[in-house]
């Protein structure tokens, strides 16, 4: 035991240890042999994330939506063992839009109607039926809709021409089938496990929990605010520092996952993600000088006129600006006594 | 006739003239024509199916390249033509002429089929190279065995080559190059190519042949690291001299006014002092063969004062001087090899002063061998110390032989053989592209090593010359055409302790030319952060850079001066005389007053 404590403080941080420089250096230092440097793996086309210094940047400037979106679905039951049950999942989640499925769209504004031809190829893709289309196109815009073979025809209540426009924008962007934002789904099997997942290429993770079959307690997206939507700051700051970890795995760079911790406790300490320039971390330091050094110089130091600020000299840009000993590492041991005051103590 | 869509369009240099219907047979004709002399040889014709056109090209600037005809799987090239033409009965020009060889620009090689030799020639070959290694372009070809070394090797030895010291010119002593370098001993190399006799740089070759053994010594060879035999520089491998001309104008000013050389009198402005002037003659300029160290002048020169003054015109006017000498650049040294007057086109004086200093190869100069394989000395030894081999022959230069396995340079080691054949034998060697096969060449450098009793490997029996004992490995060790770069220690040390700084920062200069320090940087400052070295950073960024004393008003928190006639210090804002003198950095201090240059009034607050 007291081995185990003596090795455990050996490894604590030290007072005044300056660790975001650290976490800085341990993460930059690899970055740099990052760049141009990427591999891929043959697969499915959703399934190609970001990866690299891109993927990486995106998540420390805490980007609102990733640019390639991915969730990973685990399934309850007899689902996770079953590809066929797999697929009905599968086919629950995947979105389906009216675009996909149109080949042609037809506007005819003195009747007020919009004809749309529909692919079958498409439709027979993705399991539906022309009538299926309409009941849902119906529902979804409160419109009347007729279907002939592969032809639907919306009948508008207006002849206004700018109304007939709007709708047929609609119905191209609207969701017919599965979950809004949860993109294409495929379902995928682990060949260690054995157990078979979906993967989408969306972060609606609110609506995919909702799901039949879907085991709510594994569903992970590589969408960090959708996880802070859904399930609050720590869980936020976990998915940050897992991803980047992730991100930096890949690459085969090793860094110690504290430092990536330090970052996203750094971004989510607030409450909120925070990306750590301009708008985040730089931004919001407490001290004039320090934000002035950063980028935006006039700005910063025209507003802390306005609003008569004091920089009270506890940072370290300001310090060293000034040309004063940082309050960091041995700068940040201070006389407890003045010299003068010692002949005042007396000795016991 | 082909309806619309199907028209295949004749551009010529890229304008429609027309259309064909059968653009094989169009262009095969044209081809024809072009053969049999009836139109331009520098006509280019192409069809591109892809885009169903015919693209005629016969304006300038088209990149074109020789290819030798071939009909019926025949090259037009025979046998008995190559026999006229090592009879030299007939010519380049009479191939061309006679449809043997035709140009291709980049366009016409589309519809070409090129073979490499008549063996690989096909039913659908049109051509054959006139040799396989024009298949690379002159500069890949002036080196040798390129075809046995990594492509990314050839674009550095590209590089190397420009920066390659040798014979540049031969009228170099007439001659007043800002900047010249001239190998003393240039040697043409033993391993050579066609294309590099061609260009006739054996006539003023860049390098030397060294006797190069693969070894490391004592580690003083390490990465990229070369050690040189002593004696070896002695006798003068890598000597070169380095010429350096000064010029100086006397230039005209507005309102009459002229430069003179002259040794500039004690009352001019920026006199720098006798000792600086002692080595010019009567006509301001420093004698040839004079030695000059740093800080001596090369060229007395006075000039009018920078800035008008009032009384113009007055006797005054000529005793008002400026001294604008050229002076020997700090780290500069040599003797004084020519100079010269002259006359600019505006009728000024022009004098040009060639300083000359030989450049003795010392640790921290460059080399390179013609594989992108380059080397700086680390060590000059003394031959005594070098390794030897059994028969007491002592290599030039030694390169770690962990050089060559990472950079794929297999042509370093096929160039060793060669240039050891070559020596033993006492020709020069062919390293032409594909000439040969390694394996053929490797084979023929071997039969002539062993002809002449050595290893057929090119390998040798070292025995270190501190303790006399033979290595237990045989070391490959051959002849290697070295090039000297001009990167020199000489032209780049520098070192400062204190020194000048800037006038508006108070920070150290930067730069040789300004006797400057080296940065201290954002990322070292990082570094000493992340230490958590407090004090050493601040030496650094204020002790050692532009710490400076100011007074800090007590009441207001203002910046004073102190009055040197009243003997007090001022606060300017708020009169009082109460100051701290606090250390601050001097950008610090520019800092605030440009805050105060927008109107906003900082204050220190002191903690006393």
């Amino acid at each position: 035991m007291a081995k185990t404590q003596t090795k455990e403080n050996n490894y604590a941080v030290e007072y005044s240890e300056p660790v975001g420089i650290i976490a800085a250096q341990s993460v930059g230092e690899p970055g740099t042999q990052m760049i141009l440097r990427s591999f891929h793996f043959a697969g499915i086309e959703s399934a190609i994330a970001t990866s690299g210094l891109p993927r990486i940047v995106e998540l420390v400037d805490a980007k609102k939506k990733p640019t390639t979106p991915l969730s990973t679905i685990y399934l309850e039951g007899p689902a996770s063992k079953d590809i066929e049950l797999a697929e009905k999942v599968a086919k629950k989640i995947n979105e389906v839009r009216m675009g996909t499925l149109i080949r042609r769209v037809v506007e005819n504004f003195s009747k007020g109607t919009i004809r749309i031809l529909l692919s079958k190829q498409e439709l027979e893709s993705e399991g539906l039926t022309p009538g299926q289309v309409a009941d849902k196109l119906g529902k979804l815009l409160k419109v009347d809709t007729s279907v002939e073979k592969h032809a639907i025809t919306v009948k508008m209540h207006t002849k206004n021409l700018k109304e007939i426009r709007q709708t047929m924008v609609k119905i191209t962007k609207s969701v017919i089938n599965g979950i809004e934002g949860a993109g294409k789904a495929v379902v995928q099997t682990n060949p260690k496990t054995g157990e078979i997942y979906i993967v989408s290429a969306g972060s609606n993770i609110e609506g995919i929990i909702t799901v039949d079959g879907v085991d709510k307690s594994r569903v992970y997206t590589n969408d960090v605010f959708a996880v802070y939507r859904q399930f609050g700051v720590e869980a936020a700051r976990n998915a940050l520092a897992r991803e980047l970890k992730a991100t930096l795995d890949e690459q085969k760079i090793s860094v110690d996952i504290r430092h990536l911790l330090l970052i996203a406790d750094a971004m989510t300490s607030t409450g909120t993600i925070k990306g750590v320039g301009r708008h985040g971390l730089s931004g919001e330091k407490s001290s004039v000088f320090a934000r002035a050094a950063y980028e935006e110089t006039v700005k910063h130091l025209i507003n802390a006129a306005s609003f008569g600020e004091t920089d009270h000299m506890r940072g370290v840009t300001e310090n060293i600006l000034v040309g004063k000993q940082i309050p960091i590492g041995t700068g940040s041991v201070k006389l407890a006594i003045k010299k003068e005051d010692m002949s005042k103590i007396k000795p016991k | 006739m082909a309806n619309e869509e199907e028209r295949c369009y004749v551009y010529l240099n890229g304008r429609i003239i027309g259309y064909v219907d059968k653009p094989e047979e169009y262009v095969k004709e044209i081809r024809e024509a072009r053969r049999k002399g009836q139109l331009s040889g520098e006509i280019n014709i192409a069809h591109i199916k892809s885009l169903n056109s015919v693209n005629i090209n016969t304006d300038k600037g088209r990149i074109r390249k020789p290819y030798i005809i071939v009909d019926n799987k025949k090259s037009r090239l025979t046998a008995d033509l190559v026999e006229k033409l090592k009879r030299k009965e007939i010519d380049y020009n009479y191939l061309l002429r006679n449809g043997i060889i035709e140009y291709l620009d980049a366009e016409e090689e589309e519809n070409a089929l090129v073979a490499f030799e008549p063996e690989d020639i096909t039913d659908n070959t049109t051509h054959m190279e006139v040799d396989v290694a024009a298949i690379f372009g002159f500069t890949i070809n002036t080196s040798p065995f390129p075809e046995h070394n990594n492509i990314a090797r050839h674009a550095m030895l590209a590089n190397f080559t420009k920066q390659a010291e040798g014979l540049y010119s031969s009228n170099f002593n007439l001659r007043f190059d800002s900047r010249g370098y001239l190998l003393f001993y240039p040697q043409k190399p033993i391993a050579t190519t066609v294309a590099y006799d061609r260009i006739n740089i054996t006539h003023h070759p860049s390098g030397q042949n060294l006797v190069v053994a693969l070894s490391t010594y004592y580690g003083y060879n390490m990465a990229d690291a070369i050690v040189v035999n002593k004696a070896a520089v002695q006798r003068g491998m890598g000597r070169s001299v380095f010429y350096k001309t000064y010029v100086d104008e006397e230039r005209r000013y507005p309102g009459g006014q002229k430069d003179k050389f002259k040794i500039p009198p004690a009352t001019a402005e920026g006199y720098m002092g006798e000792h600086v002037y002692s080595k010019l003659g009567d006509d301001g300029t420093i004698e040839p063969e004079m030695h000059a160290e740093e800080g001596d002048a090369l060229i007395g020169k006075v000039a009018p004062p920078r800035f008008l003054e009032e009384n113009i015109g007055a006797g005054g006017l000529e005793e008002k001087m400026r001294d604008d000498s050229s002076v020997l650049k700090t780290g500069e040294s040599g003797d004084i090899d020519s100079v010269v007057f002259t006359e600019s086109t505006g009728a000024t004086k022009i004098v040009k002063v060639r300083v000359r200093s030989l450049r003795v190869p010392e640790k921290g100069d460059k080399f390179a061998s013609r594989h992108g394989q380059k080397g700086v000395i680390a060590m000059v030894v003394p031959e005594e110390d070098m390794p030897f081999t059994s028969e007491g022959i002592v290599p030039d230069l030694l390169l770690n032989p962990h050089s060559i396995p990472t950079r794929l340079t297999f042509g370093h080691l096929l160039e060793e053989l060669a240039g050891k054949a070559g020596a033993v034998v006492g020709k020069t060697i062919d390293g032409t592209a594909f000439a040969e096969k390694g394996s053929t060449r490797m084979e023929e450098y071997a039969r002539m090593l062993e002809t002449h009793g050595f290893d057929r490997n090119g390998e040798e029996t070292l025995y270190d010359g501190i303790t006399g004992m033979p290595f237990k490995a045989k070391i490959f060790t051959g002849v290697v055409y070295y090039n000297r770069l001009y990167h020199m220690v000489s032209n780049k040390i520098q070192v400062r302790s204190r020194g000048k700084v800037q006038i508006l920062t108070h920070q150290p200069t930067e730069g040789k030319a300004r006797q400057g320090a080296l940065r201290f940087g954002e990322m070292e400052r990082d570094a000493l952060i992340g230490y958590g070295a407090s004090l050493l950073l601040k030496e650094r960024l204020l002790d050692q850079s532009d710490k400076s004393s100011v007074l800090i008003c007590k009441e207001c928190g203002d910046i004073g001066y102190y009055d040197r006639i009243k003997r007090t210090a001022v606060c300017p804002v708020c009169g009082n005389n109460s100051f701290a003198e606090v250390e601050i950095s001097y950008a610090f201090k520019i800092l605030l007053d440009e805050i105060k240059s927008l109107h906003i009034m900082p204050r220190i607050k002191l903690n006393v």
